[in-house]
């Protein structure tokens, strides 16, 4: 008997504004999807792109990137640069095959915890519909190392 | 030939009047279509210069070489357009000081080959303003027009063949100019961010790091891509992501050595039409 597929999506989020945000979602009583895994860090702009690898390298089938509004950043500007990143190592995913669908990004202030709910819902049935990730986990496979996540 | 000759007698002018210490050039190589870098110090070793259209390493990593310039005395060094690009970024990013660079410029076309104007970085922004404007039309890959073509899956499985065949030789660093890193990220091993094993995962891994570490900054000079010993064409990856950083950025890497790096700076009105 197979099970259905649960996607495995790991979250960065920034502990200003997205972490705040899920942490008024979950005071708020609101219920979101189980299949994000949060990993808090003190600002998107510490968001190294080999954070995302690693997700992915450890089995994820999606990983969302979240932080702070422009302009809203606690260190003024981690965002911008962080912005900057992304868009090109967003186009180096998609251009080496790795579907922008997989990687989301986005902002969250502290005030949104219903964003934060309905965005974590939404990425998880997007990804639900894309399956899981078997190109990567056949890669995964290879390497005699087990994907952890 | 003739820009050969007038080379050489500039090279033995400068070393004699002490106005450079060294200067860095072509030599004969195993084949002869293959060329070697030289050290030119004496009157002697300029002799040995070689200056054709088999010329088409990009010289300026030697620049960066632990030692070399901490003199402050200067340093000549034979450069096609790219590699005046790499000066300016090294410089950019604080390798080196423009200053202490004399270059010989060159470039060809066919197989003739003609000498630059100038002698500094400065000299030559006008040239290279030119080039950012009318990319020379030798860097249209078909094969490029054919990945842009495929759907994720497809790209996906065209590049893990391609990566499949890495041996992480680590030959593409070596040869490029701007990984100049005493410690790149795939030697740290605290955390390791980087499969190290030769297997396609690793590889990909590898790849997709190397080509985000030069984003904004490779000069497409294609001493990577010659120098991949089981030929991955690198080349490609590296002119996409050029493109990303003009298109996104209006960036042309390498324009002056004043120029801020396009992954270290920001706009606030930056695109963000992909975040959510
Ligand atoms: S990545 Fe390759 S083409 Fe770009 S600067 Fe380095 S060696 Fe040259
Ligand atoms: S030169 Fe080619 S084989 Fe060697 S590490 Fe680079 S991509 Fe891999």
């Amino acid at each position: 008997m197979s099970e259905p597929f649960e996607p495995k999506i790991v979250a960065f989020v920034c502990t200003y504004c997205t972490y705040a945000g899920a942490d008024l979602a979950g005071t708020s009583r609101l219920k979101y999807a189980p299949n994000v895994r949060i990993v808090r860090l003190p600002c998107t702009g510490r968001i190294s792109p080999m954070f995302i690898l690693k997700a992915l390298q450890k089995g994820a089938d999606g990983v969302l990137v979240s932080g702070c509004h422009p302009g809203d950043c606690h260190f003024t500007h981690g965002n911008y640069h962080a912005r900057r990143r992304w868009m090109v190592f967003r186009a180096l995913l998609d251009f080496t095959g790795i579907s922008p669908e997989r990687v989301i990004f986005s902002w969250i202030s502290a005030a949104e915890g219903s964003k934060f709910a309905d965005l974590i819902n939404s990425v998880t049935e997007d990804i639900r519909k894309l399956g899981p990730f078997d190109q990567y986990q056949q890669l995964i496979k290879e390497t005699e190392s087990p994907a952890t996540l | 030939m003739i820009t050969q000759e007038k080379y050489r007698t500039t090279v033995k002018e400068l070393l004699a009047n002490g106005s450079i210490k060294m200067a860095i050039g072509y030599r004969p190589g195993s084949t002869s279509d293959r060329r070697r870098p030289l050290f030119i110090r004496t009157s002697e070793e300029a002799d040995q210069l070689v200056l054709d259209s088999t010329c088409i390493t990009n010289l300026s990593g030697y620049l960066v070489t632990e030692g070399l310039l901490s003199d402050e005395k200067r340093v000549g060094i034979f450069l096609r357009p790219e590699g005046i690009r790499s000066i300016n970024i090294l410089a950019a990013e604080y390798q080196l000081n423009v200053d202490q660079i004399i270059i010989f410029g060159f470039d060809f076309t066919g197989r003739e080959v003609r000498a630059l104007q100038g002698q500094t970085t400065g000299d030559f922004s006008a040239l290279l303003s030119e080039i950012r404007e009318n990319p020379p039309l030798a860097t249209k890959e078909p094969l490029l027009e054919r990945i842009e073509k495929m759907n994720a899956k497809e790209r996906f499985d065209f590049w893990q063949q391609e990566f499949s065949r890495c041996i992480k030789c680590y030959a593409c660093r070596q040869a490029c100019p701007m990984c100049y890193c005493r410690r790149c990220i795939v030697d740290s091993n605290q955390p390791q961010w980087v499969n190290t094993s030769s297997h396609t995962l690793g590889n990909f891994e590898w790849n997709v790091v190397r080509a985000f570490h030069l984003s904004g900054r490779c000069v497409q000079c294609g001493n990577c891509d010659r120098a991949c010993p089981v030929n991955i064409p690198l080349r490609l990856i590296n002119q996409r992501m050029a493109k990303e950083v003009v298109d996104g950025f209006d960036h042309f890497a390498g324009l002056s050595p004043t120029q801020e790096p396009v992954l270290a700076s920001f706009k606030k009105d930056d695109t963000e039409t992909f975040i959510l």
